[in-house]
């Protein structure tokens, strides 16, 4: 009998969580209406086991302690899974990081993306579940590479032993990967590490200098580093297409600094094959940080 | 403080030494590296590489002669297993050839080089993205002495993690090829320009939307195309200024000239120009616009004003487009 992955919502704001815990806990179909998905993210009656607040590219959006006390008290209420998902930080992010930690409960997760956030949480809750995020899995995720052999060139190093060793050392035991171009089932093979795949689109790059935060700066303070922003990247998506494209090539889109490419079927296909074969334990959905067009 | 750079031929030690480089880097592709891996991804770059075991000891010998210490490059965002293996024996190899430091940039390798008593010393680069200080204890753990920051840090953060971390030196960019995104975090691969080159250079059309399914506003839409009119002109100085040069053969582009002081007060001891892909005469004249800048450490304002001057154009400087630290600009000092 196949395996099943469990279902993680992720969410970079808990206004939503209300709405989409209403009725319990709410499936696919319920999260795709309510959070505007676009074609390309599964639907279904499956339900949400479990829900990632916080983001894993930006530290403006770290969420507030309210913002999390009333998830935790809804995922306490459903018997949801709970997780905060934390960035590269900086040492203020790593400030506002800190606080959160005594709020979550044992048994909880931090989904940690720099090294740093890693060896903190390691020290101060100990009792949490480390998750090492995408941007610690570290591969090649072009969305224009014209050949799977691209791929090739830098082969990933997630399932090597002195990389395990180094989770290991900061008692991570669960890696966050995305589907890579031209995935195999075999590409999400983790040695011992418990693995959970991004699902819906995957990301390749990552500034720290901001375009879409830069909207409302002045000419003179856009895009550099430590830049304040107005969350400019909860209200606008931008939809990339690269005139020199290919006609298969990914669809590739922009949320605030982060751009994304969607998963092509044979990706999706991929993943399921590795949920199937055990490899994969847990689906994580990009709930509200995406291509949303969300009804109004 | 210590200049270091960039080399990719054995003939460009002697120039950049006694231009004023106290530290050269250089990565190596060896024929049985690229025999047995089918690339040639040694490190993060595919070209601007030594390509034998030779030309590594020519460059070292050259190097000690001159007192200046070389440092090789293992600086691919990441290595599979067999990879890891083959660069601890070439890690082995360079300590032989009298190599001085390694500039690692994968976790993993970084562990198993800090157990591996090869007698080099490891530097973190900026590709593990160090940005807070208990990231730079955990790479000092690892067996870092020295962490090289990634770009996008401010002055002051870069201050609170070497004052966090003081047994361990601290490097930081001072010029050169900028990155469009985090270095650290980008998960894609400079591809040959027909295929579209870096993706932070291969122009996307882009459509912005609301998510709420609202058509922008009239005022949003200008919003954007401002906004992205002032992207393109960020763009343009982050690559380089159209990859130019002054009339005296000065780079323009990404710089951190006026930012000396601040670095040096921030407990920065090496300041790193970028570029082992670049000809050699943009190499020397790197290490000599940052030796005459270095020269003035003890007059900051005097430094500001050679830096803004050197390459005949402070109207480029005045953009702050330029800058790798913004925050050294006249009106915006705290």
């Amino acid at each position: 009998m196949p395996a099943e992955a469990t279902l993680a919502l992720g969410l970079i704001e808990s206004r939503h969580l209300d709405a989409l815990l209403a009725q319990g806990r709410p499936s696919l179909d319920v999260c795709a209406r309510i959070l505007g998905w676009p074609a390309g993210m599964p639907r279904g009656e499956a339900v949400i086991g479990r829900i990632h607040l916080g983001s894993e590219f930006c530290e403006t959006l770290i969420p507030a302690a309210p913002q999390l006390r009333h998830a935790r008290d809804l995922c306490e209420r459903e018997g949801l899974g709970l997780a905060v998902a934390a960035s590269t930080l900086s040492d203020h992010g790593i400030s506002a990081l800190s606080p959160l930690l005594d709020l979550l409960p044992t048994g909880a997760e931090l989904v940690v993306n720099d090294w740093g956030s890693a060896r903190l949480a390691r020290r101060e809750r100990p009792d949490l579940g480390l998750s090492a995020g995408r941007l610690l899995c570290k591969m090649i995720k072009d969305p224009r590479l014209p050949s799977e052999e691209w791929g090739r060139l830098y082969p990933h190093g997630i399932n090597s032993g002195s990389f395990a060793a180094v989770l290991e050392h900061l008692g991570i035991g669960r890696i966050e990967m995305d589907a890579p171009p031209f995935a195999r089932p075999a590409d999400f093979r983790a040695g011992s590490l418990r693995v959970g795949v991004h699902a819906g689109a995957g990301f390749s790059v990552k500034g720290r200098a901001c375009r879409t935060g830069s909207l409302g700066q002045a000419p003179e303070d856009k895009f550099t580093s430590g830049q304040s922003c107005r969350r400019e990247c909860l209200a606008y998506v931008d939809s990339l297409v690269r005139p020199a494209a290919g006609s298969d090539e990914l669809h590739a889109f922009q949320r605030g600094n982060t751009l994304f490419y969607a998963h092509s079927p044979a990706m999706i296909a991929a993943v399921g094959e590795a949920v199937d074969e055990g490899w994969v334990d847990r689906l994580i959905l990009m709930g509200d940080w995406n291509e949303n067009r969300r009804s109004h | 403080m210590k200049i270091v750079a960039p080399i990719s031929r054995v003939e460009e030690v002697e120039p950049l030494a006694k231009a004023g480089a106290a530290e050269i880097y250089c990565g190596l592709v060896p024929p049985e590296w690229t025999e047995r891996f089918r690339s040639s991804g040694a490190n993060r770059r595919a070209f601007g590489n030594l390509s034998s075991y030779d030309d590594l000891a020519a460059v070292i010998d050259l190097a000690g002669r001159h007192d200046v210490a070389v440092s090789l490059v293992m600086n691919a965002q990441h290595y599979g297993e067999a990879q890891t293996e083959a660069l601890l024996d070439m890690a082995g190899r360079f300590a032989r050839l009298g190599g001085r430091s390694l500039i690692v940039g994968d976790v993993g390798l970084l562990s198993r080089l800090g157990r591996a008593e090869t007698g080099l010393r490891l530097h973190a680069s900026s590709l593990l993205a160090c940005r807070n200080g208990e990231a730079a204890g955990f790479l000092g753990d690892l067996g870092a002495c020295r962490v090289v920051f990634p770009r996008d840090l401010t002055l002051a953060e870069m201050k609170a993690v070497a004052g966090a971390n003081r047994p361990l030196e601290f490097e930081a960019f001072i010029l050169n090829d900028g990155c469009v995104f985090e270095e650290g975090n980008c998960h894609t691969i400079h591809l040959p320009g027909r295929l579209g080159g870096p993706i932070c250079l291969d122009r996307y059309d882009a459509e912005h939307r609301r998510v709420d399914g609202r058509p922008l506003r009239d005022d949003e839409a200008a919003g954007f195309a401002a906004n992205d009119a002032a992207h393109a002109e960020w763009l343009w100085y982050r690559f380089s200024c159209g990859f130019s040069v002054s009339q005296d053969g000065y780079p323009f582009g990404p710089c951190g000239l006026c930012a000396i002081p601040d670095l040096a007060a921030a407990g920065v001891s090496a300041i790193k120009i970028a570029g082992r892909e670049g000809n050699l005469e943009r190499k020397v004249n790197s290490v000599a616009m940052v030796k005459a800048a270095l020269d003035r450490l003890n007059d900051a304002a005097g430094l500001r004003r050679f830096a803004r001057d050197l390459r005949g154009r402070p109207d480029l400087c005045e953009t702050g487009f330029m800058c790798y630290y913004r925050e050294t600009m006249p009106a915006r000092v705290w």
